[in-house]
């Protein structure tokens, strides 16, 4: 009897759409490995974060993948699974399971992609203040620049 | 006392720039007289001013030689110049405020006397140290042996050109004499500030040392200032005393190595011709001597210029304008550093030819030549690595593309699978009697567990997210997660501590809604499908208040994207009055004004136009303001 998380693994394909030509490197594929990983109990968790799933999402996200393009891979995934599980497990307890796991993994998915989205923001704000800074000490220079000008010309005029 | 044998020679250039050559010159070695003189006023009446000077002043030189001591016959013979010049002045209206600058020179025997006005200087070369035997009389000069402004600041000052005194203002001028025993070796120069101005003070020095005959100390002279800009008129007078016999290597080859490597650059061109250079693919819609013109003759000139450390096209942005234009229109790598290489073995060749006539010259050019490439293969490397970045920017872009086709392609894969057995996701539907009995079963659980939070929000919240999630699981419209999202959302900050209570109290209610419904009193069919209802339920709660999350954060992207803008457009209109600016300081700077000295202030407002012609610049080349004077 195979295990739980290798019968839920033959459903990859099933569930990632690569039959229909699908990326291996999308966004969805972090997802359910994330689930098929907490499936087998071997999370590489701190606090119940799995960084594994923390670290292909932040490299999504550097790679340039919107945060709502995640969260439409792994509410799609979710999804899918709970499809294929319905048709392919015929224990209601392990279907369970496999539902429970991966509203886990994509609830945890939904929360780095918040805080990511809350990092980005405050770096935005940040940068937002220097830039504005950048601008006094510009608009002041302006000022001086006028001033010259206006003496300059007011020479110039002399003659 | 003997005296010493003189040997002369002086020559004036126009220059690359003005219309008309203003200078003017005396060679008399009969005499002993040498002279030049810089001419200055509107409608050309300023080669009028400078000729009808030069001629008074040799007449007065050769009439009066025998009868006057040199210093009082200088003096007199400028004075006379002076009132000639002042008197032509005052006679035609179109030749008033002409005027000229002059410094003149009589040896008698040993003993050389230089008299000047305006800014023409004279040099002596003894031992191998260039003096200056002159000061300029210019407004900034008098003002800095006044006091009125720190040395340090003529140079930056808005009149360092303008003349304090010149021949032609008055009738009688202010002459500054001073004599100077010659010695074997001595060499005096007498330049205008066309020659000053533009050719490197290092330059002129090693050329003024150099034991080339004066008549190609003159020439090289010259030259040097047309490569600097040849802004101005350029005249040069150099007079050497006696008979110095030094090596022939001369001390300009020794020290920069830009006369050695100049003289070589037609073997150079010859030898990238020989090496194949015309064939690179480069030059593919070249000529032959055009390719070997354009290519191997501009790398030449810009190894001049870094070596002499002139103003032109220098090795960086040579090597950089040949990567950028053949890379920019598809062209491989390839051909772009054989082209390179092909340049440092033609000038591997050059130098070998060299190193047999003079081993440390060849070693200095090879040092010039190396550090060349060093330049030119750094320039090579950021244009190389600006593409990388650039096409690094198109994969993300394309990466992107793909994502979103995905996305689409993969909507359509839900509603029309392509696996036979899927089925497309039905509309959220009223769940059957017994599940929606299981479903009551679990909120009523999972409301009486204590939430692991323990402040009354944490409880509040732990109790509207399972109330929320039993809707949602419950409920029959598609809206229902996101309208639940943005209620538990309410109103937050956005930052960790706002956001992480949320997804807290998120976690703890699945987790004992969940173990709710696997205790709920019915079949376990009917349990997974009341958890695959609430499941799905946590998953949009979720996604929504990330969404919302992401919302919340977009203002900022687009405020910071919006300042840096702004910021953009504060730059280029720093950038634009900066010119503007300059602009004004460069028109201010050519006010030309004949001036009596007595008139002059340090106000800036006190200057006249006189002359507002202004040649035109041919784009590269230096200018400085022409000569000026205040009234």
């Amino acid at each position: 009897m195979m295990d739980l998380d290798e019968r839920v693994a033959v459903l990859r394909d099933e569930v990632l759409d690569i039959a229909g030509g699908g990326s291996e490197d999308a966004p969805a594929v972090a997802i359910f490995d994330a689930i098929v990983r907490a499936l087998a109990g071997g999370m590489d968790s701190a606090g119940g974060l799995d960084l594994t799933l923390h670290d292909a999402v932040a490299r999504r996200l550097a790679w340039g993948d919107t945060e709502e393009t995640i969260l439409s891979d792994a509410e799609l995934v979710f999804a899918r699974l709970s499809r294929a599980c319905q048709r392919a497990l015929r224990d209601p307890e392990e279907e369970m399971l496999v539902l429970e796991t991966g509203a886990e993994v994509v609830g945890a998915a939904a929360r780095i992609i918040s805080l990511a989205a809350v990092g980005r923001g405050g770096r935005d704000r940040a940068a937002a203040l220097r830039e504005e800074l950048a601008q006094r000490r510009l608009k002041e220079a302006l000022a001086e620049q006028t001033r010259t000008l206006a003496r300059l010309e007011g020479d110039g005029r002399q003659f | 006392m003997t005296a010493l044998t003189i040997r002369s020679a002086g020559n004036s250039h126009q220059g690359s720039v003005r219309e008309h050559n203003e200078d003017a010159l005396i060679v008399d070695p009969k005499w002993g007289l040498y002279a030049v003189l810089d001419g200055m006023g509107g409608a050309a009446s300023g080669d009028v001013a400078a000729n009808k000077a030069r001629d008074v002043i040799h007449e007065y030189v050769r009439a009066r030689r025998g009868a006057m001591q040199p210093r009082a016959l200088l003096e007199a013979a400028i004075n006379a110049a002076s009132a000639a010049v002042h008197g032509e002045a005052q006679r035609r209206k179109d030749r008033k405020g002409m005027g000229t600058t002059v410094v003149a020179c009589v040896i008698d025997g040993r003993r050389a006397t230089v008299a000047h006005v305006g800014d023409s200087r004279a040099y002596l070369l003894r031992d191998g140290h260039l003096h200056r035997l002159t000061n300029d009389h210019t407004i900034v000069a008098e003002l800095v042996a006044r006091g009125a402004i720190a040395a340090d600041e003529a140079d930056r000052h808005a009149y360092k050109n303008v003349l304090s005194r010149n021949l032609g203002a008055k009738p009688q001028a202010a002459v500054d004499v001073s004599e100077v025993e010659l010695q074997p070796g001595d060499r005096l120069m007498l330049c205008s500030d066309g020659l000053y101005g533009y050719a490197p003070a290092d330059a002129v020095h090693h050329l003024v040392a150099s034991t080339d005959p004066p008549a190609e100390v003159v020439r090289d002279l010259i030259e040097a200032a047309l490569r600097g800009g040849g802004g101005d008129n350029v005249t040069a007078i150099v007079v050497e005393a006696g008979v110095a016999v030094v090596p022939r290597a001369t001390m300009v080859l020794r020290t920069t190595g830009a006369g050695a490597w100049w003289a070589r650059r037609e073997r150079f061109l010859a030898t990238a011709h020989a090496g194949g250079l015309h064939k690179s693919p480069l030059c593919a819609l070249l000529g032959a001597n055009e390719a070997i013109a354009i290519v191997a003759g501009n790398f030449a000139d810009a190894v001049y210029h870094d070596l002499e450390k002139v103003t032109g096209v220098n090795v960086w942005t040579y090597a950089e304008n040949l990567a950028r234009g053949w890379l920019g229109q598809g062209g491989a790598w390839p051909p772009l550093r054989d082209l390179l290489d092909g340049l440092a073995r033609a000038a591997d060749q050059v130098l070998a030819e060299l190193r047999r006539e003079d081993e440390g010259l060849a070693g200095l050019i090879e040092l010039a030549v190396a550090r060349a490439m060093v330049t030119a293969e750094t320039a090579v490397g950021g244009v190389l690595a600006e593409r990388l970045r650039s096409l690094e920017s198109e994969m993300v872009k394309v990466e992107a593309q793909k994502n979103e086709q995905k996305r689409a392609d993969t909507a359509r894969f839900v509603d029309s699978p392509t696996v036979p057995y899927m089925r497309a996701p039905q509309p959220i539907d009223v769940p059957a009697p017994d599940v929606a009995a299981a479903l009551e079963s679990a909120r009523r659980r999972a409301q009486t567990k204590p939430s692991a939070g323990s402040g009354a929000g944490d409880r509040a919240l732990y109790a509207r997210a399972i109330d929320h999630a039993h809707t949602v699981a419950s409920a029959t419209g598609a809206n229902d997660a996101a309208l639940a999202a943005r209620e538990l959302w309410d109103v937050r900050t956005l930052d960790e501590a706002g956001v992480s209570p949320l997804f807290d109290a998120l976690d703890h209610a699945r987790l004992a809604h969940i173990e709710g419904v696997r205790a709920a009193p019915a079949a376990p069919a009917v349990r997974a499908a009341a958890l695959r209802r609430v499941a799905s339920a946590y998953q949009r709660l979720s996604a929504g208040i990330a969404s919302l999350v992401v919302e919340s954060a977009a203002p900022a992207a687009e405020q910071l994207r919006e300042v840096v803008r702004e910021t953009a457009r504060l730059r280029a209109e720093v950038s634009k009055n900066e010119a503007r600016i300059a602009e004004l300081e460069r028109a201010f700077a050519t006010v030309v004004d004949p001036a009596a000295p007595e008139a002059m202030s340090t106000s800036p407002g006190a200057a006249t136009i006189r002359d507002e012609r202004k040649p035109s610049v041919p784009p590269g080349s230096r200018r400085r303001p022409s000569k000026e004077t205040l009234r």
